[in-house]
């Protein structure tokens, strides 16, 4: 049992890991046609994933409901919710439209699951400014620095800052060509070792925190 | 408590009135301000305007119903333009919650510009997989996609007359709201496959999108909605973003001023601390 | 007397009449001289590729300018070697087409810079199979006169090795084995990390929380266990709930993904048991809400709003859903801190949080907390790498803008180094 939850998948993270970082130099057809197979298994792993995802979904509110924990209500929309969308989902074929006439499941996406997402997302807005009002405060030369190019760049991404101020639109994108894209490369060169680097310990069986459990 | 002090604390319901009226005005009391055209959005129209009739566009409309507002307006200019310059064009989608909202631009528009499914145009829909079906549409399209999202199948249309896969493609364009999106092209599409790619990209990813355009890995970005407001004026179609601009322009200044405002209370309020600190000492 | 200037006179009109003649004679006899195709004229299985394409090479000539042209032709090995009945594929100016505009590599290079170099590939009207015979041919053509190179017969064949990229895998094994070594070192001794500032507020944000007999919240972020910064924040998390348990104080953390919930489970359990506090471990202070973005955070929000924890911890990746979280977790008053790599959501969780580590600080806390030498060996790894990094684009830059001031070609020597060819 041992060797199905450790040892296995580490030898198929070593093999698999090595292979396909060898693929990458590799032009030969023989080596593409390798990937493309590979990437199918993902794609059908990945249909597997979105199960697990949903029957997790389900057991976990099943219990709570079972055992009416605090805000097992809350549960019981989310399973109503869950199980009628996948009803009508079903019922509809998957399609929201047919031949012009809209579906039930085309209802369900538009009137509930658009307005529902779009909301959340305007929020944003809103916290943006009451974030801005508490925060953008010149507490020190830095933050002064930082609170006036802030400013430049709202007024240069608008039409009425750049009427405005003619400048501020060149000044932004000066800012945002040249300074941003330095700092944001900088960054990325960072990030992009620390993947690297995991990659190389995931592929060695060094890193083993993926696997899950405690450590050995 | 002093007004600087109850200024700063304000509620901040206050705020969020003050950017809703800022919002909602200037929609039911349009301005019109002239729209600047920024190089990396006229980068992407000149691209399209250069292609051939019969060149093959790929659009991948990558987000869901939460970054409609921004990408939405996005995919309509550009399938307009598309359209108008009689490209065959392939829609797609890597985000599953987003392939409805793909589907009704894509008709919606192709209507518009009485064009046809299978002929004209075609979408592919959504496919599990995320990287894995850019690389799979690298080596063999109707592999990615045996048939479109209408359920006909893909080999045999005209619109893919000539196209196996993503090499035949002339220009492609990611409008991504996240991951998989602009980088997720590059990486797996454009630098396997060398195909031109352009990209499109909520306003809050465009700056992180901006090393990709300096080396030239895509060619142009369409960024937010001012990104889409451009587009729109580039192609002489006004719609919803020039539309959004001016309370886009009206919260920005609102923004400013109250950070103006809060900055001022607060330096008053450091004044009277240090003039106090004095006197005590 | 003017007898004799009659005729000088008529003599040198005669030599200037004569010499103009012939002039003319040899200018016409000069651009009646055929056209010379070029020498060294070879065709080759493209280096380095997939098959279905052949490189041709051949030296640059006198006659190369715009009006004279070169056209490549084409025939399968089944037809006679005559060029003038072979296949026109392509015709261009012959002060075009150099191997010093094509982007191989100094070490892979077929030829000189300043030769000539065409590939024929595979596709839109050229049919290359590989294993298959071709016979290729090269014409100059000036005017109505043409002239053709001998056809040679090359075969299209896809290789095993990109030796364009031997640069990327030298590099690629350079910056592994650096790592490796970091952390074999770190084996064997201590390695030096600066105190990161964030990490004194964690002790401080659990203290609060205990004084107000409010529970910590902790959530992991968006991605899964294979995400460095997911793994830098279930490390975080040991060290949080060992706090945590020592002051018994409640702990919630709801995840985005069933695996990380359930390596995070372990992570707490462990904690709970070394701070000799197995009873007050809670098996479900780890609790999956939803992978959806959107409804992940609104449930999250929720939780803040009801149960009102009074210190936030935000470690790990962030989308568009991190403003919504910490500005709803600053209404309710909570100390909050923050730690992630995505840089794109690292000015909002600046303004609303009272600490925030930044990219890879939140590596670095990792490492600094758990003292393991494969986390701390890993960022000395990084650090090294990085530091290479830096020497090479200061040294790039450096001889970059030598070779362009001097109009040279050796910096290139060094740059195309670090150049990525495909």
């Amino acid at each position: 049992m041992i060797f199905l939850r450790r040892q296995m998948p580490l030898l198929i993270t070593l093999i698999t890991g090595l292979v396909f970082a060898g693929q990458y130099y590799v032009p030969h057809p023989a080596s593409e046609q390798m990937l493309t197979s590979v990437t199918k298994w993902l794609q059908i792993i990945g249909g597997f994933a979105l199960i697990l995802g949903v029957s997790s979904l389900f057991h976990v509110h099943a219990v709570k409901i079972r055992r009416k924990e605090a805000g097992w209500g809350y549960s019981l929309v989310l399973y109503a919710s869950m199980v009628a969308t996948i009803v009508v989902g079903l019922w509809a074929n998957g399609k929201e439209a047919v031949d012009g006439t809209m579906t039930a499941f085309g209802w369900m996406y538009n009137y509930m699951m658009v307005p529902l997402q779009g909301t959340m997302f305007a929020i944003l807005a809103f916290f943006i400014a009451s974030a801005a009002y508490r925060s953008f405060r010149a507490r020190s030369r830095e933050a002064a620095v930082l609170l006036v190019a802030a400013i430049i760049v709202m007024m240069g991404r608008v039409p009425l800052g750049e009427y405005l101020i003619p400048l501020s639109g060149d000044v932004s994108q000066w800012i945002l060509n040249v300074l941003n894209a330095s700092v944001r490369r900088a960054i990325l060169i960072g990030v992009s070792l620390g993947t690297v680097a995991l990659s190389f310990k995931i592929i060695f069986g060094v890193e083993r925190s993926y696997l899950g459990g405690g450590k050995e | 408590m002093t007004f600087s002090e109850r200024m700063l604390k304000i509620d901040r319901r206050i705020i969020f009135l003050v950017i809703g009226l800022c919002t909602l005005l200037p929609l039911l009391y349009p301005v019109g301000l002239p729209i600047k055209i920024s190089p990396e959005v006229r980068a992407v129209y000149d691209h399209i305007e250069s292609l051939p009739e019969g060149a093959v566009f790929l659009l991948s409309l990558d987000f869901d119903p939460a970054s409609k507002p921004e990408l939405q307006p996005q995919s309509i200019a550009l399938l307009r333009h598309a359209f108008r310059k009689h490209l065959r064009v392939i829609g797609m989608t890597l985000w599953v919650s987003g392939t409805g909202l793909a589907d009704q631009i894509m008709t919606q528009v192709a209507k518009e510009a009485r064009k046809e499914s299978g002929n004209d145009y075609v979408f592919l829909g959504w496919s599990p997989g995320g990287t894995a079906v850019i690389i799979n549409m690298g080596q063999d399209l109707y592999g990615a996609f045996p048939a479109d999202y209408n359920g006909k199948p893909t080999k045999g249309q005209p619109v893919l007359s000539g196209v196996t896969n993503l090499r035949d493609v002339t220009y492609a364009v990611s409008l991504g709201a996240g991951n998989p999106g602009v980088e997720a092209w590059y990486v797996f599409g454009k630098d396997k496959y060398k195909f031109e790619l352009g990209g499109g990209c909520t306003g809050v990813m465009a700056p992180g999108l901006y090393p990709l355009l300096r080396s030239g890995q895509i060619n142009g970005l369409i960024g937010g909605l001012r990104g889409a407001a451009e587009y729109e004026s580039l192609i002489g179609q006004k719609g919803k973003a020039v539309a959004g601009m001016d309370a886009q322009s009206a919260t920005h200044l609102a923004i400013i001023v109250l950070v103006v405002m809060c900055n001022l209370f607060y330096l008053s309020l450091r004044k009277t601390a240090r003039q106090q600190g004095q006197m005590g000492a | 007397m003017p007898e004799i200037r009659r005729h000088s006179g008529a003599v040198v009109v005669g030599v200037l009449l004569c010499c103009c003649g012939l002039s003319g004679l040899s200018s016409s006899v000069s651009a009646q001289q055929p056209l010379a195709p070029p020498q060294d004229f070879r065709v080759l299985d493209t280096p380095s590729d997939g098959g279905g394409s052949l490189t041709l090479i051949w030296p640059p000539a006198p006659y190369d300018s715009k009006d004279v042209r070169y056209q490549v032709l084409l025939s399968d090995g089944t037809n006679t070697p005559d060029p003038s009945t072979f296949k026109v594929v392509t015709e261009f100016p012959s002060d075009s087409k150099y191997v010093r505009e094509s982007k191989w590599p100094w070490w892979s290079r077929p030829a000189g810079p300043e030769q000539h170099q065409y590939t024929l590939k595979n596709g839109k009207g050229v049919e290359l199979k590989d294993g298959a015979a071709y016979l290729v041919a090269l014409a100059v053509v000036s005017g109505d006169r043409r002239a053709f190179t001998s056809a040679i017969q090359a075969t299209p064949a896809p290789n095993w090795m990109n030796w364009n990229q031997i640069n990327n895998l030298f590099l690629a094994l350079l910056f592994g084995a650096i790592v490796f070594y970091a952390i074999s070192v770190a084996k064997k001794r201590d390695i030096f990390l600066r105190r990161i500032p964030g990490l004194d507020a964690v002790d401080e944000a659990i203290g609060r929380s205990t004084e107000l007999g409010k529970p910590i919240l902790y959530l992991t972020g968006a991605h899964d266990m294979s995400d460095p910064s997911t793994i830098a924040a279930a490390v975080i998390l040991g060290r949080v709930a060992k706090r945590a348990a020592g002051y018994e104080t409640d702990l919630l953390v709801p995840h985005r993904d069933p695996i990380t919930m359930a390596v995070c489970q372990e992570i707490t359990k462990q904690a709970y048991l070394e701070a000799g506090k197995p009873d007050l471990f809670k098996d479900d202070a780890n609790f999956f809400i939803t992978t959806d973005q959107f409804s992940y955070t609104a449930a999250v929000d929720g939780i803040m709003l009801r149960k009102k924890p009074a210190a936030n911890f935000f470690m790990g990746a962030y989308f568009a859903e991190s403003l919504l979280l910490t500005e709803t977790g600053a209404s309710t008053g909570a100390i909050q801190i923050a730690g992630t790599d995505s840089d794109h959501q690292l000015p909002f969780f600046v303004t609303t949080c009272d600490y925030t580590l930044i990219g890879e600080e939140l590596y670095a806390a990792s490492a600094y907390l758990s003292r393991e030498p494969i986390q701390v060996g890993t960022l000395r790894g990084q650090d090294i790498g990085k530091a290479l990094i830096l020497g090479v684009l200061a040294v790039g830059t450096v001889l970059a803008t030598a070779g362009a001031v001097l109009d040279t070609q050796w910096p290139q020597l060094f740059l195309d180094v670090f150049k990525d060819v495909k």
